[in-house]
């Protein structure tokens, strides 16, 4: 497994944020964390990441314990996140964020793999030396994954990418997820719209009040009643998620 | 589309720099047809005095900018470079130097101010970030820098006495030219000045560091994320800030010939009317506003007299933020990440 974590516990003073939670994520896999606002999904990724530190438990990336290290040493051992509210420096160039994905890397390849990430997205290219405050909300999201790309990461964890995004655009998104996952990056993925995540996803854990409640693999938890019953609303489907559109991914939106 | 386009492209980093130098030669240049030799002196020795104010506004203002403190001990490391540098002479400890005794005595103050930074660093930055987080990210390390001046002015006052003393400059270079007198320390430190701004300028602007510290100034979280390790890089910011405070000590020393262990209030106070005036965490309104108020100040002595030095630097600044609250050349919100 790439990565293993053994109960794993945040506090935040006297609040008991993440619970003893265990998790693993394989090469090329794709693992959901599913969950209610407040359930500790930020949490369990800041935690992994190292941007708060684990109140007990261990977290093994690539059979080395990183459970101390600082969030620039994960990064150097390729675990990147893509946080919450996508954090763009809006005063830097679109161009000066690409390069800050790459600050942790000295090789030679840098300029190479920004060219890459323009070829990917050429929406970027475009706004290549404007500041980053202009782009559009898809257009940061795609910053931000792009960003956390140019680390070189083996696993990247995205903090609910989906969250202010048009369904057009989540639909993109999902398929930027998709392809990655294809081209052999393992993910950790939060989110709160279930069902897209469970298809990308190859296994699920739901997490409620910072315990894993529920996991198994996306099959098992589409068609678990519980989980439909709170998240995806099959039981009541007026009060559900926004289901995707029926229509197909069109070229004049912004992505 | 194409407006989006252009106010989107970032600014040349020259345009501001050519932008002022050449306000300065107007300046000069009006005061020559209008005013005659007298009111040129004084424009030419109000941007000499400028250029000091200038490097120390530079000072506070980094430390603003990118790391949202007001650091007080500026003032207190400008007027340690002077006192250790006199101090080591007046005690002959640098006899051996012969006739470069003065240069070397100069050179070991601006050391003593960066280690002192680091000083200041190590125990309010860093200690009370690391204890506190952020909730007392504004007030505790303010406070405690409070707290350095003193210390630092008083070890200083018990070490070296409370007295004003002379600075012994050998040389006396002075360039005549078209009636005006030009002091060459004079050029020398608007030249260095303006030297070492550019060079700050081009560090944030174009290298890997000052994307750093530009992605630090607007989210310390998220450079971290990103793989900068934000306690190595905030030293960098108060090494600068020692060495900026210590070469405008070093100048103003050489240039006037006076030092005390109260020089760097009179300078610091001005030195924060001039970032204030330019705009909180540009580099280039410190620049701008230093300049200004060392005019401001030579031109109310001639015109009104001694006296009214404070009134008009510090009614200017009022008259500036009332109109402009960012300052002339700072970014309209208020805020972080405005390097």
């Amino acid at each position: 497994m790439l990565l293993e974590v053994e109960g794993l516990d945040v506090r935040y003073g006297r609040t008991h944020a993440v619970r003893a939670v265990s998790l693993s994520v394989g090469q090329d896999e794709v693992v959901t964390v599913l969950g209610a606002n407040g359930a500790g999904k930020t949490s369990l990724l800041r935690a992994l990441q190292g941007m708060v530190p684990a109140a007990g438990g261990q977290i093994r990336f690539d059979g080395v314990d990183i459970t101390r290290m600082s969030p620039p040493q994960r990064l150097q051992r390729h675990l990147a996140l893509v946080p919450e509210g996508r954090q763009i420096i809006i005063s830097l160039s679109v161009h000066e964020n690409l390069l800050m994905g790459a600050y942790c890397r000295h090789d030679a390849g840098v300029s190479r793999d920004v060219d890459g990430i323009y070829d990917r997205f050429p929406n970027l290219a475009a706004r290549r030396d404007m500041p980053a405050s202009v782009l559009s909300g898809g257009e940061q999201q795609m910053l931000a994954i792009s960003r956390a790309l140019l680390a070189k990461p083996r696993l990247m964890m995205l903090d609910e990418p989906s969250l202010g995004l048009s369904p057009l655009l989540v639909e993109r998104l999902f398929g930027l997820l998709g392809s990655l996952r294809d081209e052999g990056l393992a993910i950790l993925l939060v989110e709160q719209n279930t069902q897209m995540a469970l298809e990308v996803a190859s296994r699920g854990l739901v997490m409620e009040l910072g315990n894993v409640v529920l996991e198994g693999s996306a099959d098992a938890l589409r068609h678990n009643d519980r989980l439909a019953a709170a998240y995806l609303g099959h039981a009541a489907p007026a009060a559900g998620p926004v289901s995707p559109p029926a229509t197909p991914p069109s070229s004049n939106g912004r992505a | 589309m194409s407006d989006a386009a252009a106010l989107g492209r970032p600014k040349p980093v020259i345009g501001k720099g050519v932008l002022i130098g050449l306000a300065c030669a107007a300046a000069i240049g009006l005061a020559m047809l209008l005013g005659g030799r007298v009111i040129t002196q004084q424009i030419i020795s109000g941007l000499m005095l400028g250029s000091i104010y200038m490097t120390v506004a530079v000072a506070f203002t980094l430390t603003i900018g990118v790391l949202n403190f007001l650091n007080f001990t500026i003032p207190t490391l400008f007027m340690l470079t002077g006192m250790v540098a006199w101090g080591l002479l007046a005690r002959g400890y640098l006899a051996g130097f012969g006739g470069a005794a003065w240069f070397v005595a100069l050179m070991a103050g601006i050391a003593v101010a960066i280690l002192a930074s680091l000083v200041v660093e190590r125990f309010t930055f860093r200690y009370l970030k690391t204890r506190h987080g952020d909730a007392t990210e504004h007030a505790i390390p303010l406070v405690s820098s409070l707290g350095f001046l003193l210390i630092f002015e008083h070890l200083v006052l018990i070490a070296l006495g409370s007295e004003a003393q002379r600075f012994p400059v050998p040389f006396k270079a002075d360039i005549y030219f078209g009636g005006l007198v030009i002091g060459l320390p004079q050029l020398a430190s608007l030249a260095l000045a303006l030297g070492i701004v550019a060079g700050l300028t081009y560090v944030l602007k174009r290298t890997r560091m000052g994307r750093a510290l530009r992605t630090i100034a607007e989210s310390p979280d998220t450079a971290s994320l990103l793989g900068v390790e934000v306690a190595r890089i905030v030293p960098i910011v108060f090494i600068l800030t020692g060495l900026l405070s210590g070469v405008a000590a070093a100048l103003f020393t050489v240039n006037y010939g006076d030092v005390s262990p109260f020089m760097g209030d009179h300078i610091g106070t001005k030195a924060i009317a001039a970032m204030v005036l330019g705009g909180l965490g540009s580099v280039w309104g410190a620049v701008a506003g230093g300049l200004i108020v060392g005019l401001a100040e030579t031109l109310s002595i001639h015109f009104l007299g001694g006296d009214s030095v404070q009134m008009v630097v510090w009614g200017m600044l009022l008259l500036v933020i009332i109109l402009r609250p960012q300052g002339l050349f700072g970014a309209s919100s208020i805020g972080k990440g405005k390097m």
